[in-house]
């Protein structure tokens, strides 16, 4: 039998632009071939950080409401939005308390730095190993697809409306390569005074 | 062998769910009810290990009643469903889970709007147009596929409800004896009157 | 580290039973090194970070701060390497608080072998510590299991052979700082060249009783070759169904925070919290 990762299917995968970040991810929910549905997204609005998770939908679905709970008391608490690098720390702390339980899940962050407008992505292990990456970060099921699209595809200083093309063509051809993942995407592109949230066609098979 | 389906429309949640209780291969009961009216617009149905899908829709039932009678409030579908995930998830994490599959149909009383939610017992949530758990997956999504839209009347969407459990009739090697529908409105949950006497025959 | 959580086990072991593997973890993959040399001691790692064949870091970071003058180099599970030398870390600050004493290199090595071994092995960190302390320059190694060493070179990870190879043909005792540094280096890089767990480029820290010196990046074998043309799309090659864009001004309906940016300086935004 397969791994709880790749039992529902899915992706993600976020890029560092000039003055931007994107992130994105497939709209596919399955249960091992038979897919239940085709409007599942796994991109997650913190403020204006965007946290991207995949593997088991439960674990998605407990990460992202424990998530929204910590964050909603971070902000109370400091009366202030919470910021990706600080989200990414709660992120990992979260993950690491759970050493030897993990929650089946590879996050993926991207957001603006607020005080100096720095693109900030990173990555995740299951167990909450940061990944600082300056180009890009992959996950799910179509995570070693979307790595040689991605290394293909990105370079340095893409501006928003290249940055859109170049993320979705990478994800758009990685899951193509995927049985589990597919059926529609959704981007977002953040910059600095507004975020652009699109629904991208995809195959349907 | 157990059925569940869930079909939405313009203004209804339709919930049709199998009538045969089984205990391996022996039928007890003929007119088995797997749903639960969780609230006035909110209707649950189960399946799964025999003691626990009864177990859990009860507990479920009285903890959403409760929560109405102390905050005077009426939780809605969307709230409803993600309560009921919850309940599922944290009994995932305890020494026994509960091993239930879930259809939870309900039509927000404001907006008037119909809803229809679809967990398992992993508590993965996924809020669908239509929906089904077992072998009703194989057999009917398909059908689903091809004729369902979302603004369909309520005579069209009993329509392809005929067109599933005719298939099911068709295909499945064990008789579920019939199906109960019961059907979401803004006016409240009633159960239909659905005939489905005619025999069935594989070509 | 408020202790672990233990909640999700039950199911796993269940889903484990059912025929399910236990996940990947990020590891290091890795080759660590130490040598000390006259005066102070130095430590090296290579920056691959790979999650079963995949390289999931070209360029991570594993060589840890503990205090200004004790450092750590991680291999294993690249989590618990972070974790556990940011526990020591903090506890370390906190027992030179309360001692008064600059913290030393044996005690940073006790509290690692004994809270590995309380974890019987299944914290998977295995670490190079070294650092100068009043007692002079140290290095160490210690095993996820809680074993540890005390040698003059040392080496880990799945690099350890093609790194020891370099140590044992040219160590020689009484090195010089230069000496210690680019013999480190040459056994990162034979570890780098020859172990596929290993990759990219050489992180060096240096540490004397003046200062610790961290080279991160010190030598880059392996920089891309510059792509000479590139696949740069024209805007409207993806066909997009739909599209809604949140602007800020949009946001701040529902969200009231605001930046103080009126001249008068609040004392918690001197708090450089977020770098």
């Amino acid at each position: 039998m397969s791994s709880p990762f790749s039992i529902n299917g899915g992706a993600a995968v976020a890029m560092v632009g000039k003055d931007c970040v994107a992130i994105a991810c497939d709209l596919r929910l399955g249960l091992q071939s038979l897919t239940v549905s085709n409007n599942y997204p796994k991109i997650f609005p913190y403020g204006d950080v965007y946290l991207g998770l995949t593997g088991l939908a439960t674990d998605i679905s407990t990460v992202s409401d424990l998530l929204r709970y910590k964050v909603n008391m971070y902000r109370l608490r400091e009366e202030r939005a919470i910021s990706p690098q600080t989200l990414a720390n709660l992120v990992s702390s979260s993950l690491y308390e759970r050493r030897f339980g993990p929650y089946f899940v590879s996050p993926v962050i991207a957001g603006l730095n607020h005080k100096d407008g720095k693109p900030f992505i990173c990555g995740f292990d299951s167990i909450g190993c940061i990944d600082f990456a300056k180009d890009f970060i992959v996950s799910g099921t179509a995570s070693d697809q979307l790595f040689g699209m991605c290394e293909g595809l990105w370079e340095p200083d893409l501006g928003p409306d290249e940055l859109f093309e170049t993320i979705s063509q990478a994800l758009l051809s990685a899951v193509d390569r995927d049985a589990l993942s597919g059926w529609g995407a959704h981007v977002y592109i953040i910059e600095k005074d507004k975020v652009t949230k699109r629904l991208l066609k995809g195959r349907q098979d | 062998m157990e059925v569940l389906l869930g079909i939405t429309g313009k203004d209804f949640t339709i919930i049709c769910a199998s009538k045969a209780a089984m205990r391996g291969a022996t039928i007890l009961k003929a007119s088995d009810d797997k749903t639960r009216n969780l609230n006035k617009h909110n209707l649950m149905a189960y399946s799964g290990e025999a003691g626990d899908t009864t177990q859990f829709a009860e507990y479920v039932q009285a903890n959403v009643q409760l929560y109405s009678m102390r905050s005077g409030t009426h939780l809605g579908p969307d709230a409803v469903a993600n309560f009921v995930r919850g309940e599922v998830a944290k009994a995932l994490r305890s020494r026994r889970p509960y091993n239930v599959n879930l259809l939870l149909g309900g039509v927000d009383p404001t907006t008037g709007k119909p809803s229809l939610y679809w967990c398992d017992y992993l508590a993965a949530l996924a809020k669908l147009p239509y929906a089904a758990h077992g072998y009703a997956q194989y057999y009917c999504l398909s059908i689903l596929d091809k004729h369902h839209h979302p603004d369909i009347e309520l005579d069209q969407g009993l329509k392809i409800l005929r067109m599933c459990t005719d298939e099911l009739k068709r295909r499945l090697p064990i008789d579920f004896k019939g199906v109960l529908v019961k059907i979401i409105t803004k006016d409240g949950i009633r159960e239909h009157d659905y005939v489905d006497d005619k025999q069935i025959l594989p070509a | 580290m408020g202790g672990f959580d233990f909640s999700n086990h039950s199911r796993n072991a269940a889903l484990h039973a059912q025929g399910f593997p236990l996940p990947t973890a990020t590891s290091t993959g890795t080759t660590i090194v130490g040598c000390l040399f006259d005066g102070g001691v130095v430590i090296a790692a290579d920056t691959r970070a790979t999650s079963g064949p995949i390289v999931a870091d070209k360029n991570c970071e594993k060589l840890h701060f503990i205090t200004p003058q004790i450092w750590c180099a991680g291999a294993g599970t690249a989590a618990d390497t972070e974790f556990t030398t940011s526990l020591i870390s903090s506890n370390l600050e906190l027992h030179s608080l309360s001692t008064g004493r600059q913290p030393r290199v044996v005690t940073c090595m006790t509290m690692l072998k004994q809270h590995l071994f309380r974890y019987q092995g299944h914290i998977g960190a295995y670490l190079v510590v070294a650092g100068c302390d009043p007692t002079g320059a140290h290095l160490f190694t210690v095993h996820a299991h809680g074993s540890t060493d005390k040698l003059p070179y040392v080496t880990m990870g799945s690099g350890s052979l093609a790194a020891m190879s370099v140590f044992e043909t040219a160590w020689k005792g009484n090195m010089t700082r230069q000496g210690a540094v680019d013999l480190c280096s040459e056994a990162i890089k034979a570890g780098i060249f020859n172990d596929l767990g290993s990759g990219s480029n050489v992180d060096v820290c240096i540490i004397t009783p003046e200062k610790a010196t961290l080279l991160r990046n010190h030598i880059t074998p392996n920089e891309r070759e510059k792509k000479m043309r590139d696949y740069r799309f024209k805007k409207g090659t993806t066909a997009v169904l739909n599209q809604k864009i949140i602007t800020r001004a949009d946001i701040s309906k529902y969200v009231t925070v605001h930046e103080l940016d009126d001249g008068t300086p609040v004392a918690a935004e001197k708090m450089d919290v977020d770098t």
